[in-house]
């Protein structure tokens, strides 16, 4: 990710105010999302998805209001725009009670740290995992 | 609980005004003696516990009267995510009287009790909201509700999951000015053809309107990943740890679902409300409020951008006790002060009579809510798949007659006869363009022509549902997006619509709908609590229905014209 601007309230909406700022996950800009473009099949549906520096923008704003909790959510969001939908579906039911172990929940914070560079997502699988061998919340181990 | 059966046969002689009582409405109704101990108490219970926050080591290491190790899921979630450790401690230490009355008095601005809030326990919270009567309550909304103007949602449905019939009355509802379109199945796998029937109807109503699918977590987050549906909303939480678990989820589970939605630039709500520990046998002897104020934090906590509550599906729950009403109108007060969107329930059938089902009502339409209703029926009650609604297709006259004689905004309007009758019918052309554009089944003239002026369901002709299904799983099958929904409306000369619903998803790249209560509004500008904040502080501020608003809201299907009273004006 590029350093990102310092923003403010007054630069939302981010579409009318700072479309500088926005790009698809191809390197197109909004003006480029034209209905001529779409039937060309010049824009994709993989156009048509958020990227990390825009949910860092978007995090930066909420902060801006005060909305911590907001912000950290849209950095963990950034952090998943690398994982494909199917992963993302199955980390979310791995993470329900009683579906992992230990271990597979550890294996799973591995994962999101290595292969996605999601720092903020792993951190809070561990202490899902820690809270889950409190509660009695982790699958019996084979 | 009493022993004695309600309502017993008896030779007793009752007066003639007792039978008329006997036969009101509301005496269908059903009432219950409170049970502290099993939780079946609103927010009054001696079982709840005592405010109280210790803080070691930059962490909180005890919270209402329990400690660290002593601590549930819910506890360690609220303590660790959504109270702020820096300020908790002098926060507490405010005397509950001040905070509620800061929450009343326009001198204290909203930013400064938000502030204030992010310190607090739930038990503390409690004890402010208990010390305040139902209109402070609402004042207390009026003031710290996170978007200035305020909106509505609906539900578009069908008894027979007829896509046709969900498109018209979602263009419908559209028109009437719902921000948001919401729907639901009878039978699940009909769920791409009535998403696909909300979004087209929803974009040729009013391009703008926001669309939702409320399905099993995984699937609804399908549909959204692929642009078939704009927002999601049926992420229930629960305020007891194992009423949680029964539900299949944790804090950290939905915390991870609410990033996987903004990762995909896709707006998203918790849901919980009043009533479904106590309704889903596990209340832990709390009481109701004190249950959802933990919810409203773990929610917050999540960094979710809003919550849908106000009971919502157990609203029979509360309404059956004493007080329940009022500490529903709370809960909704909490999700706005804890600087959540509040979409605020309304959204279920609750009483028999229409006196009370109006009351109830009023706690949310007269201070203004982010979402009045969240799922006003926009289809006739029995057409309702999320069991029926409080308000519903009937009620319109009356909503917009009420809006009128309060100066209050409910978020609809009068719509002349030949606009709605245009809509609908786009719509369905649209729906006949599209099938036959991807290969599904057949759209006829004659669906068309009945969706244009049915009520419900029974008006149409009935569909072959087995080849619906088909076309349903094919739907899923092929892959189909959003995307490839606008090129087909745009193939077949629904340009107008293809570009509304271009211009939804393209949101998705700009991130602007993952902010606090945000909508688009008509010219597909996002309008957050941000852009449009709440700034009321006392009378002449905040949002007044003046205006251009304040003159489409006199408009009613019958007003007499002051020059010539023979004449309606139109």
């Amino acid at each position: 990710m590029t350093a990102a601007p310092e923003l403010t309230p007054a630069d939302y909406p981010l579409s009318i105010n700072r479309p500088e700022l926005l790009r698809t996950p191809t390197g197109k800009t909004l003006g480029d999302i034209t209905m001529d473009a779409v039937v060309s099949g010049e824009i994709t549906a993989e156009d048509l998805r958020v990227t990390p520096d825009t949910l860092v923008l978007q995090g930066r704003i909420a902060e801006s209001m005060g909305r911590r909790q907001l912000g950290e959510n849209c950095r963990r969001a950034a952090e998943m725009t690398a994982i494909p939908d199917a992963e993302v579906l199955a980390m979310y039911n791995a993470l329900r009670p009683n579906a992992s172990t230990a271990a597979q929940l550890e294996e799973m914070a591995s994962r999101l740290e290595d292969t996605y560079a999601a720092a903020t997502c792993a951190a809070l699988v561990r202490e899902a995992a820690q809270v889950y061998a409190a509660r009695n919340l982790l699958a019996e181990e084979d | 609980m009493t022993a004695v059966a309600p309502r017993s046969e008896s030779t007793v002689r009752t007066s003639k005004r007792t039978e008329i009582l006997e036969a009101r409405p509301v005496n269908l109704d059903g009432f219950v003696e409170e049970w502290p101990e099993k939780g079946l108490v609103a927010m009054e219970s001696d079982f709840d516990p005592a405010p109280s926050v210790r803080v070691e080591g930059g962490r909180i290491v005890e919270l209402d009267g329990r400690t660290r190790e002593q601590f549930d899921f819910m506890d360690t979630f609220i303590a660790d995510h959504a109270i702020d450790v820096d300020t908790c401690e002098a926060a507490m230490a405010t005397e509950s009287v001040e905070i509620a009355r800061m929450l009343v008095d326009p001198r204290t601005s909203r930013a400064d009790v938000v502030a204030l809030g992010r310190g607090l326990t739930p038990a503390k919270i409690l004890e402010v909201v208990k010390l305040m009567n139902v209109v402070e309550i609402m004042m207390g909304i009026q003031k710290t509700r996170s978007r200035r103007t305020p909106a509505n949602q609906a539900h578009s449905t069908s008894a027979k999951d007829n896509p046709i019939q969900v498109a018209a009355d979602a263009a419908e509802g559209a028109v009437r000015g719902f921000a948001e379109l919401e729907t639901t199945l009878g039978v699940v796998r009909y769920a791409p053809l009535v998403a696909i029937g909300l979004q087209v109807g929803g974009q040729v109503g009013r391009g703008g309107t926001l669309t939702q699918c409320a399905l099993e977590e995984a699937t609804e987050l399908d549909l959204g990943m692929r642009g078939i549906t704009a927002y999601a909303e049926t992420i229930s939480i629960y305020g007891t740890e194992s009423v949680f678990v029964d539900g299949d989820d944790t804090p950290w589970s939905k915390a991870f679902l609410a990033s996987a939605y903004a990762s995909r630039g896709i707006k998203m709500r918790f849901t919980s409300g009043t009533g479904s520990e106590v309704q889903m046998g596990n209340a832990e002897g709390r009481s109701m409020l004190y249950l959802e104020i933990r919810c409203i934090l773990m929610a917050k906590g999540a960094g979710v951008q809003g919550l849908q509550n106000g009971s919502i599906s157990c609203i029979g729950v509360p309404g059956a006790v004493p007080g329940g009403i009022r500490a529903v109108a709370a809960e909704n007060l909490v999700a706005s002060w804890m600087d959540l969107e509040c979409a605020s329930g309304n959204d279920q059938s609750f009483s028999h009579s229409p006196m009370r089902r109006t009351s109830r009502l009023l706690p949310q339409m007269l201070p203004g809510t982010d979402f009045v209703c969240s799922g006003y029926s926009a289809v006739p009650n029995k057409d309702n798949m999320f069991a029926g609604s409080n308000l519903e297709t009937d009620d319109y006259d009356d909503w917009n007659v009420i809006q009128r004689d309060m100066q209050v905004d409910g978020g609809l309007r009068h719509v002349r006869e030949d606009v709605i009758l245009q809509v609908r019918n786009k719509a369905a052309r649209a729906m006949q363009a599209l099938f036959a554009e991807l290969d599904l089944p057949a759209i006829t003239d004659e669906e068309v022509e009945a969706a244009t002026y049915a009520d419900s369901s029974d008006d149409y002709p009935d569909r072959d549902v087995l080849a619906d299904l088909e076309g349903a799983r094919s739907v899923m099958e092929r892959g189909i997006t959003g995307l490839d929904l606008v090129k087909s409306l745009e193939r077949t000369g629904f340009g107008d619509v293809a570009e509304n619903y271009l211009k939804v998803l393209r949101q998705r790249v700009s991130g602007d709908l993952l902010q606090t209560a945000a909508v688009l509004d008509a010219d597909f500008v996002p309008q957050a609590a941000i852009n449009d904040a709440n700034d009321y502080a006392g009378p002449g501020t905040g949002y007044r229905l003046s205006g251009e608003r304040w003159e489409e809201l006199k408009k009613l299907r019958h007003v007499t014209s002051a020059e010539n009273p023979e004449e309606e004006v139109v």
